[in-house]
C-alpha cells in the first residue's frame, strides 16, 4: 500500500484537530473531519471546509462503526486519533489496521499500545531492563499474606531512608484515573485497607489483583518524548518537558521545556544527570520494544533527584508544541511533531538521527482554561463574546474557538479553550514573555445564570514565578 | 311389558353410546362396517315401537352380539393413533375408576374434586383384602396418580402442575416411611409447563430422584404416559402398562410441530401427526418389544371403560402379582413362594398365596440396587458402540485400574496415611520452633554487629525494585491458552441486543468473540459462543481427555429420513453424539465432565447420550473425582428416538443418584438453552446447579407453553435471573469468570468423600 497521496480521517475534535488538519496540508495529504451535534460550531469543522475538507456528523467520538463508516464512505487510507477519545484503544487501532479495507493508524502499531497500556506490563518491561521504577510489587499481587510482606518491606525500607511519613499505596491493578486507590501509614491499618480495595477491585473490574507501592510525595513530573519511524530500529527523543503545575485534579496546566534548567538554577542533586539518564532510559525501552511512533515516556523526579518510570503515554499529547518549540533538526527550527507524527505514521523513514537534534532555549506552554481556579477549578461553561490575543513572532497560539465570533463552551467536552505556546532565550527571558502574554489575554464572556467568565490566567501567572525551580 | 321397553331402550342407547365412542376412536377415518351397523340400529330403533317387546329383545341382543364381534375386528386395526385417541376419551377409565374397583377400601387424601391443591393428582390410601387361610389380610398401599375425572374441567386433563407433583412425592415418602407399597398410575399427557415453584421441571427432576432411592416396592401401571409427567411418578420397579395405552417422549401432536417445523398458530396436517404417532414405537406393544415396561394388562376391545369389569379384575391380578414378585425378588427365603407365584399361571390371582409387603433393611438395599440395575440395563440396543475392541479394552483397563486405585488408595491406605499425616504434623511443628528461635537469634546478632544497615536497606530496595517472577501468562490472556473463535474472523459489526435501552455501541466481531469472550463490554449482553470456547478457557490447558467419542447417536426407532439426519449432524460437528465426555482438571482440580453441546441436534438427548452420561458418572465415582454436567445447551429429549430417549430421564438420574450416595460432588452448570427432559430429570436433581447469564432454563419454550395452556409468558420468563428468583439454581455466572467460580465451588463444596486435590 505504498503510495504518496492519502487522505487522512482525523478521529479527533477541536484544537488537536485543527493541528491535525494543517499538518496533513503542509504534507500535501487530504484530510476528512467529523463532528457531533453538540460540537458542529467548533472552529475545526469551518476550517476543515475552508480548507476543502469534508465534515462529517457522527454520533459520538468513541463510536468505531460511526468514524469507520465515514472512513470507507469518503474513501480515508489512514485514521489519526489525536489525543483522548481512541488514541490510546488498542482495540481501535487493531480494527483499522486489521480491518477488511485495512488503514493506516496514525500511532503505534496495536500491540505496542496494548503492552503499553498496561501498567504492569510496563513496569515489568523496565525492571527487565533495569530502568528505575517505584518500590513496591510489579505484578498482581492476589495473597493477603504476600501483600503484608510487601508493605512491611515498603515501611520498613522508607523508614531507614529517614522518610517521616512512610506512606503505601494501595490500589486495584485493573483500576486508574484515581479509583480504586488509598493510602497507608502504618501496617496495623494495612490489612483493612487491602481488604477494602481488594474487595472493590473484585466488585468493579472482577480481578481481585492489587498493586502496593511506596507513595512518593512533592515529586515533580518530567517527561520524555519519544519519536520512532515504523522501522522501530532508531527511536530518537526530543528532549524533556516539566509537567509538574497541575490543578488539583492532577491535570497539567503549564508544561516547560526542557525539565530542568541546570544552567540556571540550582538544584540540590545533578538535574542534567537525571535529564540524561531519563532520556537514555526512556529510549532504552524504545529500542526494546520497537516503539514505532511518537510517544511520551512519563517520570517522577522526587527532591532528591531519583527518577521512577510512571508510564509511557503510546500517543501524541496536547504538550507536544512545547518541546518542538526548543528543538531544532540539523540546525533549523519549525519542526512540528505532528507533521512528523504523520511522515513516520504513513511509513516514511524518519531521516535524522538523534545527533542532528539540538536544543535551544525555553519553551512555556499555558493551557488555558475556562474554570474558576478559587472555587475547586470548577470549569465555567457559558458563552464566550471575545476572546483576543496579540500576535507575536515567538508565540503560537492554538485554539477552536473561532476568532471574531461568539461561542457557546459544549459541556460535552473538556473545556480547554487555547494553548498558547512561547519561546524564550532562556527561562527569564520565557517567564517574562509568559507574563506579557497572560497580562494580555483577553476574554470575555457571560454564562447562562448571568456569571462573568472564569478563567485560569490568574493562576497560570502566579505559577509562573518559580516554574523549573525545584 | 313398560319395563322390559324401557330396558331395550336403554339398551339400544347404550349400543348407540359404544358406535359412538367407536366413531370417535376411528377419528376422522371412516368405517364401513361401522356406518352400517349405525344405519342398521337406527333402523331397529325406528321400528321399535311397532315390533313386539320380545322382537325387540331379540334384535338388540343381536345387535349387541354384532357389535361386540365388530369391537373386537376393529381392535387389531387400532392406529397407534387412535390409541392415543383411546386414552383421551372422556369415556376412557379414570382412576377414580381402578380405586373404586380393583382396590378393597381407600381414601382419598388431600383433595375434594375441585377443593385441592391440584385436582389433577390424586393421592390415596387404600388396601387389597387378601384371605389366608381363614385369616383376612388388608394389605395397605399408598395410590398415587392422575386423575382425568372423565374430562371434569378443573382435572387440567390430568397435566400437573408442579405442586401436584410435589405432593405426590410428599405422599410417596410417606409410604416408604409407612414401608408400604406405592402403586403409581399414570394418566397424564404431560406436565403442566410452567415455572412458579416449585418449577415443572425442577419438581420433575426431584421426584425421578427421590422416587430412585424410596425403600419401598414401586409398580406403576401406564395407561397415558406423555413426557416427563409420566416419568413424574413413573419410575417403578414393575412398570405394566394397558394394551391401549401410549407412552411416548411427547404427544404425536408435538413430534409433528417439531417435525414439519410448525409456527405457532398453525397446525400439523393429520396425516404427519399419524406418521409421528406410528413412527415413535409409541403403544405398549412397542414398548414391550424394547424392554421398557415389564407387562401388558390386556383391555377389552377398543380399551377399557368404567362397565368393563372383567378388566378390573385381571388388573388386580396383576398389580398383586407384580407387587408380589417385586417384594419377592429382594427376599433372602424366597424359592418356594417364586414357584407357587410362577404356578399361579397367566390369571390365577394368587389372592390365597400371601406375602408380605413390609421390607426388612437389607431387602430395601437390595430393592434400590435391582431398581437401579433394571434401568441400568434399559435402552442398550438403541445406541451403536462403534469403539474399537482396542478402545474398549483400553476403556475397561480404565475402569479396572480407577477402581483399583480407589480401593487402595480410600479404603486400606486411608487409616495409615492419616497416621503418617498427624506423626508428620508433629515433627514439623517442633522443627518450626527451633527454626524459628535460631533465625531470630541471627537477625539480633547481626544487628548487634552492624552488619544489616547499609546492606539490609539495599537489599529491600533490591526486593522493591527488581523484577519478580512472571505470572503464568502473558497479559491478555485469561488461561494462556488461545481458542478463536471463527465468528471471530469475520469484519463486522455486532449490535447488541439491548443497545436501545442500555447505549451499547456496535462491537467489532473480533473483539466481541475473542477478547471479550462474546460479552458485551457495555451491558454484559452474553452472545453465545462455541463449545471449544469454553474447553480452550475453561479447563487447564492439554489436560483434557477425551473417552467413549465412538459411543454414537443412531435412529433406534427407525424414525423416517432420520438416519440422513443424524449423519448429517456427524458429518458438520465432527463429534458422534451430543454428549461429549472427558476428564479434565481446573486450577489441577481433577475431574470428570459430560457436557451437551448445542451444535449437535439441539444437544438433545438419546440413547447415545446418556450412556455415554451414565459411563462418566461411574468412571467419576470410580476415580473419586468430581463430575461437572456442563450444559453448553440442550432442546431436551431427541423425540425421534421415542423412549428410547425419555427412558434415559430416569436412568441417568438414577446414575446420578448413585454417584452422589457414593459422596459424589455432581455441579450442573447452564450456558445457553437449556430445556425440557435432561433439565427435568438429570441435570436438575443437582443440588449445586449454576447458569452462565446467558442461560434459559425450564421445562417447555414459550411457544409449547403457550400451545398447552394458553398462556402468555414474559419474554424474561425463562431466563437465568428468573431461575434465580425462583430458587431453581444456585447462582448466576458471568461467562469470563467460570473457571474462577468453578474452582471456587470445588474448594468449597467439595467434601471429604470425594474430593482429593
Amino acid at each position: 500500500m505504498k503510495r504518496s497521496k492519502h487522505t487522512i480521517l482525523i478521529a479527533n475534535r477541536g484544537e488537536i484537530a485543527i493541528r491535525i488538519m494543517e499538518a496533513c496540508r503542509d504534507l500535501g495529504h487530504a484530510f476528512v473531519c467529523v463532528y457531533t451535534a453538540e460540537d458542529a460550531d467548533s472552529g475545526h469543522v469551518a476550517l476543515a471546509r475552508q480548507w476543502g475538507g469534508q465534515a462529517y456528523r457522527i454520533h459520538n467520538y468513541i463510536d468505531a462503526g460511526d468514524i469507520l463508516s465515514v472512513a470507507d464512505q469518503s474513501q480515508c487510507t489512514a485514521v489519526h486519533p489525536g489525543y483522548g477519545f481512541f488514541s490510546e484503544n488498542f482495540r481501535f487501532a487493531r480494527r483499522v489496521a486489521e480491518r477488511t479495507r485495512a488503514m493506516n493508524f496514525i500511532g503505534p502499531s496495536w500491540w505496542i499500545i496494548r503492552d503499553l497500556g498496561d501498567k504492569i506490563n510496563t513496569k515489568r518491561l523496565a525492571r527487565r531492563l533495569g530502568v528505575p521504577t517505584i518500590p513496591g510489587s510489579d505484578r498482581a499481587i492476589y495473597d493477603e499474606m504476600e501483600a503484608e510482606d510487601i508493605a512491611r518491606t515498603l515501611f520498613d525500607f522508607q523508614s531507614r531512608q529517614g522518610v517521616g511519613r512512610p506512606t503505601v499505596l494501595v490500589k486495584a491493578s485493573a483500576g486508574g484515573g484515581g479509583m480504586g486507590i488509598d493510602e497507608v501509614h502504618d501496617m496495623d491499618r494495612f490489612r483493612q485497607v487491602y481488604r477494602r480495595i481488594r474487595n472493590y477491585a473484585a466488585r468493579t473490574f472482577n480481578d481481585e489483583g492489587v498493586l502496593i507501592e511506596q507513595r512518593i510525595f512533592n515529586f515533580n513530573h518530567l517527561e520524555v518524548q519519544v519519536v520512532s519511524d515504523r522501522s522501530g530500529k532508531n527511536p530518537v527523543h526530543f528532549g524533556t518537558r516539566n509537567c509538574s503545575v497541575q490543578s488539583p485534579g492532577l491535570q497539567k496546566r503549564i508544561e516547560v521545556a526542557p525539565g530542568f534548567f541546570p544552567d540556571g538554577l540550582s538544584y540540590s542533586f545533578d538535574a542534567q544527570r537525571v535529564l540524561d539518564d531519563i532520556t537514555a532510559h526512556s529510549l532504552s525501552m524504545a529500542r526494546e520494544i520497537r516503539y514505532d511512533n511518537v510517544g511520551t515516556w512519563e517520570w517522577i523526579v522526587t527532591p532528591k533527584g531519583e527518577p521512577f518510570l510512571m508510564e509511557v503515554n503510546t500517543r501524541i499529547q496536547v504538550e507536544n508544541g512545547v518541546s518542538a518549540a526548543i528543538a531544532r533538526i540539523r540546525g533549523k527550527d519549525g519542526v512540528n511533531l505532528i507533521r512528523e507524527q504523520i511522515r513516520i505514521g504513513l511509513g516514511e523513514p524518519l531521516g535524522y538521527s538523534q545527533g542532528d537534534i539540538a536544543f535551544d532555549g525555553v519553551a512555556i506552554e499555558y493551557r488555558i482554561i475556562a474554570e474558576d481556579t478559587q472555587n475547586r477549578f470548577r470549569p465555567w461553561a457559558g458563552r464566550i463574546e471575545r476572546m483576543e490575543w496579540p500576535s507575536r513572532p515567538w508565540l503560537s497560539v492554538h485554539s477552536h474557538v473561532p476568532r471574531g465570533e461568539a461561542y457557546q463552551i459544549p459541556t460535552e467536552y473538556d473545556p480547554n479553550l487555547a494553548l498558547a505556546i512561547l519561546w524564550g532565550r532562556d527561562l527569564n527571558e520565557a517567564k517574562t514573555r509568559g507574563r506579557e502574554v497572560l497580562d494580555s489575554f483577553l476574554m470575555q464572556g457571560v454564562d447562562g445564570a448571568g456569571t462573568e467568565m472564569k478563567t485560569n490566567i490568574a493562576f497560570l501567572t502566579e505559577k509562573t514565578g518559580r516554574l523549573l525551580e525545584f | 311389558m313398560a319395563s322390559s321397553f324401557m330396558d331395550t331402550d336403554k339398551r339400544i342407547q347404550e349400543l348407540a353410546e359404544r358406535v359412538r365412542y367407536a366413531q370417535d376412536i376411528l377419528g376422522g377415518k371412516e368405517n364401513r362396517k361401522l356406518s352400517a351397523f349405525a344405519q342398521h340400529m337406527d333402523e331397529v330403533a325406528a321400528r321399535a315401537a311397532t315390533v313386539s317387546a320380545e322382537d325387540l329383545r331379540d334384535q338388540v341382543a343381536a345387535l349387541e352380539q354384532r357389535l361386540a364381534a365388530l369391537e373386537e375386528s376393529l381392535d387389531p386395526t387400532l392406529s397407534p393413533m387412535d390409541k392415543v385417541r383411546i386414552v383421551r376419551h372422556p369415556q376412557h377409565i379414570c382412576l377414580k375408576d381402578i380405586l373404586e374397583n380393583v382396590y378393597d377400601n381407600y381414601t382419598e387424601i388431600g383433595g375434594r374434586g375441585e377443593v385441592n391443591i391440584d385436582p389433577g393428582m390424586c393421592i390415596a390410601r387404600a388396601y387389597i383384602t387378601r384371605r389366608v387361610g381363614d385369616k383376612v389380610m388388608n394389605q395397605p398401599v399408598m395410590v398415587v396418580g392422575q386423575e382425568k375425572g372423565h374430562g371434569e374441567e378443573f382435572r387440567n386433563g390430568g397435566s400437573i402442575k408442579p405442586w401436584g407433583n410435589s405432593k405426590a412425592l410428599k405422599y410417596m415418602k410417606v409410604a416408604a416411611l409407612e414401608n408400604i407399597p406405592i402403586h403409581t398410575f399414570v394418566f397424564t399427557p404431560g406436565s403442566y409447563p410452567i415455572e412458579d415453584f416449585p418449577g415443572a421441571a425442577q419438581q420433575i427432576a426431584e421426584n425421578i430422584y427421590e422416587m430412585g432411592g424410596l425403600p419401598v416396592p414401586i409398580v406403576s401401571v401406564i395407561c397415558e404416559g406423555g413426557s416427563g409427567g409420566a416419568e413424574a411418578v413413573g419410575l417403578a420397579d414393575k412398570r405394566l402398562m394397558l394394551s391401549h395405552g401410549y407412552y411416548s417422549v411427547i404427544s404425536p401432536e408435538g413430534a409433528a410441530a417439531i417435525e414439519g417445523r410448525i409456527k405457532p398458530g398453525q397446525r400439523a396436517s393429520a396425516e404427519l401427526i399419524e406418521r409421528c404417532a406410528a413412527s415413535q414405537q409409541i403403544t405398549a406393544q412397542d414398548n414391550l418389544k424394547n424392554g421398557y415396561i415389564d407387562g401388558i394388562v390386556q383391555e377389552p376391545p377398543l380399551g377399557a371403560r368404567p362397565e368393563h369389569f372383567e378388566f378390573f379384575k385381571r388388573l388386580r391380578a396383576e398389580i398383586i402379582r407384580a407387587t408380589d414378585e417385586v417384594a419377592l425378588s429382594v427376599r433372602g427365603m424366597r424359592i418356594f413362594r417364586r414357584a407357587a407365584l410362577r404356578a399361579g399361571g397367566e390369571n390365577g390371582a394368587p389372592d390365597n398365596l400371601f406375602m408380605r409387603w413390609e421390607l426388612s433393611a437389607r431387602a430395601k438395599e437390595r430393592l434400590v440396587w435391582r431398581r437401579y440395575r433394571k434401568y441400568r440395563r434399559m435402552a442398550q440396543q438403541a445406541y451403536s458402540d462403534n469403539r474399537s475392541i482396542l478402545e474398549k479394552m483400553a476403556s475397561a483397563r480404565i475402569g479396572f485400574l480407577a477402581s483399583a486405585h480407589s480401593a487402595i488408595r480410600y479404603d486400606l491406605f486411608r487409616k495409615a496415611k492419616k497416621k503418617v499425616a498427624e506423626w508428620t504434623e508433629d515433627v514439623t511443628d517442633e522443627i518450626q520452633v527451633v527454626t524459628g528461635k535460631l533465625g531470630q537469634f541471627r537477625k539480633s546478632t547481626l544487628e548487634r554487629l552492624g552488619v544489616s544497615g547499609r546492606d539490609a536497606l539495599d537489599a529491600a530496595a533490591a526486593q522493591l525494585t527488581s523484577l519478580s517472577e512472571p505470572s503464568a501468562c502473558s497479559p491478555g490472556q485469561e488461561n494462556c491458552v488461545s481458542y478463536l473463535s471463527p465468528k471471530a474472523r469475520e469484519d463486522r459489526e455486532i449490535s447488541c441486543p439491548h443497545a436501545s435501552k442500555r447505549g451499547c455501541l456496535d462491537i467489532w466481531a473480533r473483539d466481541l468473540y475473542a477478547e471479550f469472550a462474546g460479552v458485551c463490554p457495555n451491558c454484559g449482553h452474553h452472545f453465545s459462543m462455541e463449545y471449544q470456547w469454553y474447553l480452550a478457557n475453561v479447563f487447564d490447558p492439554e489436560s483434557l481427555r477425551e473417552f467413549n467419542k465412538n459411543i454414537a447417536a443412531g435412529n433406534p426407532t427407525g424414525f423416517p429420513d432420520f438416519d440422513t439426519r443424524v449423519a448429517e449432524a456427524k458429518d458438520k460437528t465432527g463429534m458422534q453424539s451430543a454428549c461429549m465426555t472427558f476428564s479434565g482438571a481446573i486450577h489441577g482440580i481433577q475431574l470428570t465432565c459430560a457436557m451437551l453441546v448445542a451444535n449437535f441436534r439441539g444437544g438433545s438427548v438419546g440413547a447415545a447420550e446418556g450412556e455415554k452420561f451414565i459411563r462418566a458418572l461411574a468412571l467419576a465415582r470410580k476415580r473419586h473425582q468430581p463430575f461437572l454436567a456442563y450444559v453448553h445447551g440442550t432442546a431436551g429429549i431427541r423425540i425421534q428416538e421415542g423412549l428410547n430417549g425419555l427412558i434415559q430421564m430416569p436412568r441417568c438420574t438414577l446414575a446420578v443418584r448413585r454417584y452422589i450416595e457414593a459422596g459424589g460432588l455432581y455441579i450442573v452448570l447452564y450456558d445457553t438453552n437449556s430445556y425440557a427432559g435432561p433439565v427435568a430429570s438429570f441435570l436438575g436433581c443437582s443440588p449445586y446447579q449454576f447458569s452462565v447469564r446467558s442461560a434459559r432454563i425450564g421445562f417447555a419454550g414459550p411457544g409449547v407453553i403457550k400451545e398447552t395452556t394458553g398462556l402468555d409468558i414474559p419474554p424474561n420468563y425463562h431466563s437465568a435471573h428468573s431461575a434465580l428468583s425462583r430458587g431453581h439454581i444456585q447462582d448466576i455466572w458471568d461467562r469470563r469468570e467460570i473457571r474462577r467460580n468453578l474452582q471456587q465451588v470445588f474448594l468449597t463444596m467439595g467434601g471429604r468423600n470425594l474430593y482429593y486435590r
